[in-house]
Parts: structure tokens; C-alpha cells; sequence
């Protein structure tokens, strides 16, 4: 919120309805005249003032910002729930505490809605009034022209042999030529030949535009919060989901979002491809991530293709889908005692804070018997050995190989707690092996007791998938851009008033020749240049004068020839 | 002044309504009406839809775990349990035990039960199937296509959902979550009419 108002420059007349309305409100100023006590409805009418006021605006607009902090230094429930657990166990003293201040959800905490809503008063009580006044400003006409115009900052004077109403007249055409509005004096009342023009309004439009733009991009911001929605998923390549909440991985949805809302699109990766560089200094560094993908954006509806890339998202059922990561996943063969096959899947494995995607990963053999069995393991793409250790050289798969360390037992999935298909609590198992055992595609690792058989068959990429809806998007954007045109406008545009009057050189004889008066002053001259403006007017004005003056003072010299 | 103060009036009457509206939004008073929709066993997510206020459950093709093709039109005229499972779904192995029984004591009643296996692959999916003795087929929905038709009508958040299917195509009762044995057989003792044989 920044008024973007100078102070008045000239000694001229403000009328009272252009006073600048986010002044400082002061229970004295707004007081009644007559200084009777000051009762409940001035104190409403003074706290009004006070909130709409530029100050409180501003004194708000810096709350928002830092009632914003907390929600990017802790972590939040809606967006890093683990988090959130982590730091009340980390901190159990502090956290209950910050829980109760909404600290832990400072979006949806009612302290930070007050913030946004009374700045949203604020403004609505600021523009609105705002509104009435630039429509009575821009209808008003410039007052009338000073008496004695040389008093003004700028001034001409200069005597012309036209008639004073000529004169006048004159000024009229070449100031309306110059896009003034012009006021004349009034028909019947005599007080003189002048002209009053005024430039500029355009300025009180831009700040006007401004703030109603501003007011534009809280309601869009808070059109995204109450009707968007954030979701990821994780795809792997020959897979295909769907955009229903059952189908995703993580849904944030806006406070009037339901499950309902969801575009029913599905989407199918059919080839992720990502290059690197693969010598020099950036060796490893990515080149391009492409994904083909097939998508539908309704249920039955015609497949289309994509080509999905990183700044390149699909746009689908007023939703878009970001390819925003990218790993392995290992596919995986087991048999269990019986030698059935219990297993066979890709699984996608994480690459952690390592480099060249070195990932991790657990694969999960509920149906495995007489035990279940599982595997926690780590999925290099071109594997290396540092010193014993497993460690991958380059993040393409030019040489992958798995390492896993094998359990059996209960897995915990039978008693119905939902798990982490990432993550295998051990509690109840017994390791298998002793060692991490090495696998290249194609190998196999047998489990001592002839518990089954793992093979390393292969593996696919995936890719992670962001899918956001936000309706205030575009008109966020546009309204940003409206509040910077408005600004540049209100700044760059001057409102000024240039006077003429002529009075006659000979008050017996009006037609002998008058005597100009020019006065010109900014009311708001920033940028300055008002100066140049009126000079140029000025010449141009006697120019015009003595132009139309020309057949007169030729007759003159006719007769004086004569 | 008296003028002044009336416009202020106005002025301020207008920011509440507009305070008071965006506080309602952001309270998210949005309820819909949940007229036609009675609990079971006191547990608001199973519910019992009434006559009129049933969904219709969408038609769709499919093919089995053992890969022989399904349609869901086949099975018009009969009572079905649809129960949305995978093998990954810790909540699906806690009540598998429980469709397995049910499915069993309502076969004389001439219900049938059905298995869609959401984001799945076979080989696990079958190892469920073997190990809790699943009586009846499931269809492979690995790309949530099923899952998605049927969550047009109703909310299905994730697995295990279980819909009850009326004879005329209808869904009349719904279990959103680990369905236990007294709200499934109460479900079904309302919408077939029929108890249970063991």
C-alpha cells in the first residue's frame, strides 16, 4: 500500500473533497467542531479512519510479512507433517506452545486471517471513498482563472492587438488543441475575458487503478487459497494415474476444495529420457529431462500425447502438471519358499542428499511364505567402489547395479497401520544376511533356509509430478500489472492548470489591443519538466496572438498609411 | 457533517458484510446437504444411501488378476460388494479376513462380491488373493480408471473403499475406510433383505 499522492505544490484552491483522505486521522481532526465529548460513534468513525489510514495499511502489510516468516523457518502441518512430529519430539517443551499460537499452520492460523482481512478492510476502505472522489474529480472543471495570474509560480505577460475576447478565444483553441479542459466564464456574468485549463486527470485514474488493483491481487490470492489445490505423485515409467484423491501420493487442497474438484484426468508416462553431461568440469550436470506422456483429460475421452519438461508443464482440465524430479526404480523378481512368484515390480527408490542418484529404497513381500520378507537396498546408476563402499560415478544408468541386505518376518502391514512404502520398520524381522549383497541386472541372491530368491531384473526410471490449481494465477498477474501501470501512471503523469486572461490595453477603447496575462502552475510536479511545458505554451500562445493579430495591426497600418 | 457521517455509516456497514463474508469462506462453510444418507452402526463413514438419493454406479470393463476379461454389466440383476483394495494397503490386509467371511455367508443370498485392485502389480496382488483366501475375481485397476469413474459419484478418498451395489445398478450403501464385519452385514441385511448364512 504506498500512496503514491505528493503533497499539493500550488497556493491554488484545493477544494475541500480533494483532501487527502489517508491523512493522519487524529481523534482532534474528525472531532466535532463544537467539542461535545466524544462519543461511541467517534470512536467508530476515529478507528475507521485510523484502519483505513495509509499507516495502519502499512503497519499491516508488514505484520502479513512477518507473520509469514515462521511459516517458511518451521515446519508446516499442511506441507511437512512429518516435520512438524519431528520438532515436537526434538522440542516437546517449546513445540506445544508454538502449536497453540498456530505457528505450525501460520496460513491458516485465525491471527494471521485477522492480519489479511483488516488489511483487506483497510484497502476497501481506502478505495472505495477513493472511487467516489476521482469520479467528482475527474467531472470537475479547472476553477476559475486567479485575478492576477502573475502571482501564480509561472507567468507570462505580453500585449497583442486582438480584442480581449479575441484573445481569449485564441487561447481557448490553441489550449484545447493541447488536450486542456478548458472552463469559460459563464454565460451572463461578466467578469473579464480568461480561460482556466487543466491537464492530467489521467493521474488520479492510474492511482486509483493502482489501489483497485492491489484490492485485485489479496482477492486472487485469496481466490488460490480458497479454490486451489497442490498434489504430487510419483510415476514410473509405463504406469499410468489418475487425478483422484485415492491416486495421489499428496493433495493440499484449498479450503473450498473437495475431492469433487479434481479434473478427472488420468496420465500415462510412456518414456522419460534425461541427459547429462558427460565430460569436463559439468560432467554430470543435467542436459534436458523428457517425458512422453499420454494423457486423457476426461474419463473415455480422446488420448493426446505430451512432451513433458521441466519449464514445460502439461496444461490439463484447468489444472498444470510440473515435472519437477526424476529417479529409478529397480525392478525387482521374488520368489517365495513355495516357489511362487509373490513379487515382481518396479520400486521406486529415493536418491538422497548423495549425488549422482544414489537412491534408496525397500521392497515390501507381504505374500511371501511361511514369512514375509523384505529388503531394504540402495540403487546406484553407474556403480563404483571407493574404498569398499558402494558409491555411484554418474547419474545415468550406465552401469547400475543394487545392494541389499535381506529380512524376514513380520512386516507390520496385517494390522492395518498405514506405512510408508518408502520406509520398513524392522522390529519385527531378523536379518537375513549379513553383508549388503551386490546385484547387477540379470543376478539373483538366494535366501539361506530356501526362503525364496530375489532377482534384480532391471529397472525404470520415474518421474515426480506436482500438480497445482490455482484460479488467482492469471488474475493475480494481471492485476499486478494494472497496479504497476496505474503507479507509473500516477507518476508519471502531472496535473497542471494553465490560466489566461486579457484585459484591454485602452479600458476605453477594446478594440485597440490587450494586454496577456499567462500563469501556469503543477499541482503535483514530481518529475519536474513543468517548467519547459509552460514556457512552450507560453510562445506558442503569443505566437497565436500575434498570428491572429496580423490582418488587424496590417489594417492599422493601412490607415496609419492612409 | 450529518451527510458525512451517513456515507461513513454505509462505508463501514459494507467492509463488515464483506469482513463477515470472507470470514465465512474462509471457515469453509460449505456443507452440502446429506439428506438420503443414514450412518450404519454409528459410524459416519459407512452409510446407507436411501431409495432416491442412490447413485448410480458406472459400467466398466476390466480384466482379471488371472487375466480373463470382466464386465461390470454382467453382473446386473444381483446384489455386489465392491471392495477397492491393493496388496500394498496395510487397512486392506486388516479386513480382508472380514470381506473373505462375508463374502462367504452372503453367497446362498445371491451376493456377489468384486475386487478392484488399485495401483497394484499381479504377482503381489495374487500372493493377497492366495493368502487370505479371497473367494471371488478381482479386477486390475493399476492406472485408477475404475476408481476414477466411480469416484465421480461417490467420495472415494482412498483404499479400502467397499460400495454395496443394488439389483437395479445402484450403490446403496458405502464403507469409506476399513470396513469391519457388523457394518458390512449390516449394510447388506438392509439393502438384500437377507441374513447372513454361515
Amino acid at each position: 500500500m504506498t500512496d503514491v499522492r505528493m503533497p499539493e505544490a500550488g497556493p491554488s484552491g484545493s477544494p475541500a473533497a480533494e483532501r487527502d483522505e489517508r491523512g493522519t486521522g487524529s481523534p482532534g481532526r474528525s472531532a466535532d467542531p463544537a467539542g461535545s465529548a466524544f462519543g461511541l460513534a467517534d470512536w467508530l468513525r476515529w478507528g475507521w479512519r485510523q484502519l483505513t489510514s495509509m499507516r495502519i495499511a502499512l503497519v499491516l502489510l508488514f505484520l502479513l510479512a512477518l507473520g509469514s516468516v515462521p511459516g517458511s523457518m518451521l515446519p508446516q502441518e499442511g506441507t511437512n507433517p512429518a516435520g512438524v512430529q519431528q520438532y515436537f519430539t526434538a522440542h516437546p517443551a517449546l513445540a506445544p506452545w508454538l502449536s497453540r499460537l498456530g505457528l505450525f499452520n501460520v496460513f491458516g492460523a485465525p491471527w494471521f486471517a485477522a492480519i489479511y482481512l483488516l488489511l483487506f478492510a483497510s484497502l476497501v476502505g481506502c478505495v472505495v471513498p477513493r472511487t467516489f472522489r476521482l469520479a467528482g474529480s475527474a467531472r470537475m472543471l479547472p476553477p476559475r482563472a486567479p485575478r492576477y495570474l502573475t502571482r501564480l509560480p509561472r507567468s507570462a505577460e505580453y500585449s497583442t492587438a486582438l480584442p480581449p475576447a479575441e484573445a481569449a478565444e485564441v487561447s481557448a483553441r490553441v489550449l484545447a488543441g493541447h488536450g486542456f479542459r478548458l472552463r469559460r466564464p459563464a454565460d451572463g456574468v461578466f467578469d473579464g475575458h480568461w480561460v482556466s485549463a487543466e491537464k492530467g486527470y489521467l493521474r488520479e485514474a492510474g492511482n486509483l487503478l493502482f489501489h483497485l488493483a492491489l484490492l485485485g491481487v489479496l482477492v486472487s490470492v485469496a481466490l488460490g487459497g480458497l479454490f486451489g489445490y497442490k498434489a504430487d505423485r510419483l510415476l514410473v515409467q509405463g504406469t499410468t494415474f489418475a487425478d483422484t484423491q485415492s491416486d495421489l501420493d499428496e493433495w493440499f487442497p484449498g479450503r473450498l476444495v473437495t475431492a469433487a474438484d479434481l479434473g478427472p484426468f488420468t496420465i500415462t508416462l510412456n518414456r522419460f529420457e534425461a541427459s547429462y553431461i558427460t565430460s569436463g568440469a559439468q560432467r554430470g550436470q543435467p542436459l534436458s529431462f523428457d517425458g512422453q506422456i499420454s494423457y486423457t483429460a476426461q474419463p473415455g475421452g480422446p488420448v493426446r500425447s505430451y512432451n513433458l519438461q521441466v519449464n514445460r508443464p502439461l496444461s490439463v482440465d484447468g489444472a498444470k502438471v510440473y515435472l519437477i524430479g526424476h529417479g529409478y526404480a529397480p525392478v525387482f523378481k521374488v520368489t517365495d519358499s513355495r516357489g511362487q512368484v509373490v513379487y515382481d515390480q518396479a520400486t521406486p527408490f529415493i536418491s538422497g542428499s548423495s549425488g549422482n542418484f544414489l537412491s534408496e529404497g525397500v521392497v515390501k513381500v507381504s505374500g511371501a511364505q511361511p514369512e514375509q520378507l523384505g529388503f531394504t537396498g540402495v540403487f546406484v546408476p553407474t556403480a563404483v567402489e571407493v574404498n569398499g563402499v558402494l558409491q555411484s560415478a554418474f547419474p545415468a544408468a550406465d552401469d547400475p547395479a543394487v545392494s541389499l541386505i535381506a529380512y524376514a518376518g513380520n512386516l507390520g502391514l496385517n494390522d492395518g497401520v498405514p506405512q510408508s512404502v518408502y520406509q520398513m520398520d524392522t522390529a519385527g524381522m531378523r536379518q537375513l544376511t549379513a553383508q549388503p549383497r551386490l546385484l547387477l541386472p540379470g543376478q539373483s541372491l538366494k535366501l539361506p533356509d530356501g526362503q525364496g530368491t530375489i532377482t534384480f531384473t532391471g529397472y525404470v526410471p520415474w518421474v515426480s509430478l506436482t500438480i497445482t490449481h490455482d484460479p488467482g494465477q492469471l488474475p493475480a498477474l494481471i492485476c499486478g500489472m494494472a497496479a504497476l501501470g496505474g503507479l507509473l501512471l500516477s507518476f508519471m503523469v502531472r496535473r497542471r492548470r494553465v490560466f489566461v486572461r486579457a484585459r484591454a490595453a485602452d479600458q476605453a477603447d477594446p478594440a485597440h489591443g490587450s494586454t496577456v496575462q499567462v500563469g501556469g502552475l503543477a499541482r503535483t510536479d514530481a518529475s519536474g519538466g513543468f517548467e519547459d511545458e509552460f514556457a512552450s505554451l507560453a510562445a506558442e500562445l503569443r505566437a497565436a496572438h500575434q498570428q491572429a493579430a496580423a490582418p488587424i495591426q496590417a489594417g492599422h497600418t493601412q490607415h496609419e498609411g492612409e | 457533517m450529518f451527510k458525512a457521517k451517513r456515507r461513513l455509516v454505509v462505508l463501514a456497514a459494507a467492509a463488515l458484510a464483506a469482513v463477515a463474508l470472507a470470514v465465512v469462506l474462509l471457515s469453509g462453510w460449505a456443507g452440502g446437504g446429506n439428506s438420503g444418507v443414514t450412518d450404519v452402526a454409528g459410524n459416519p463413514s459407512a452409510v446407507l444411501y436411501s431409495a432416491g438419493h442412490r447413485p448410480v454406479a458406472p459400467d466398466f470393463t476390466g480384466t482379471t488378476l488371472t487375466g480373463s476379461r470382466l464386465s461390470f454389466s454382467s453382473y446386473r440383476g444381483r446384489v455386489v460388494v465392491l471392495n477397492f483394495w491393493g496388496s500394498w494397503c496395510a487397512p486392506c490386509r486388516e479386513e480382508a479376513p472380514t470381506l473373505a467371511v462375508v463374502a462367504q455367508q452372503y453367497r446362498q443370498a445371491g451376493v456377489s462380491f468384486l475386487g478392484v485392485d488399485v495401483r497394484d502389480n499381479t504377482a503381489s496382488a495374487l500372493a493377497f488373493v492366495r493368502d487370505y483366501g479371497i473367494p471371488y475375481p478381482s479386477v486390475n485397476d493399476s492406472g485408477s480408471v475404475i476408481t476414477l469413474d466411480f469416484t465421480a459419484v461417490v467420495p472415494i478418498a482412498g483404499t479400502p473403499t467397499t460400495l454395496v451395489i443394488d439389483q437395479t445398478g445402484h450403490i446403496a450403501g458405502a464403507v469409506f475406510g476399513t470396513a469391519t464385519y457388523t457394518e458390512l452385514s449390516d449394510i447388506l441385511a438392509k439393502v438384500t433383505g437377507k441374513a447372513g448364512t454361515s
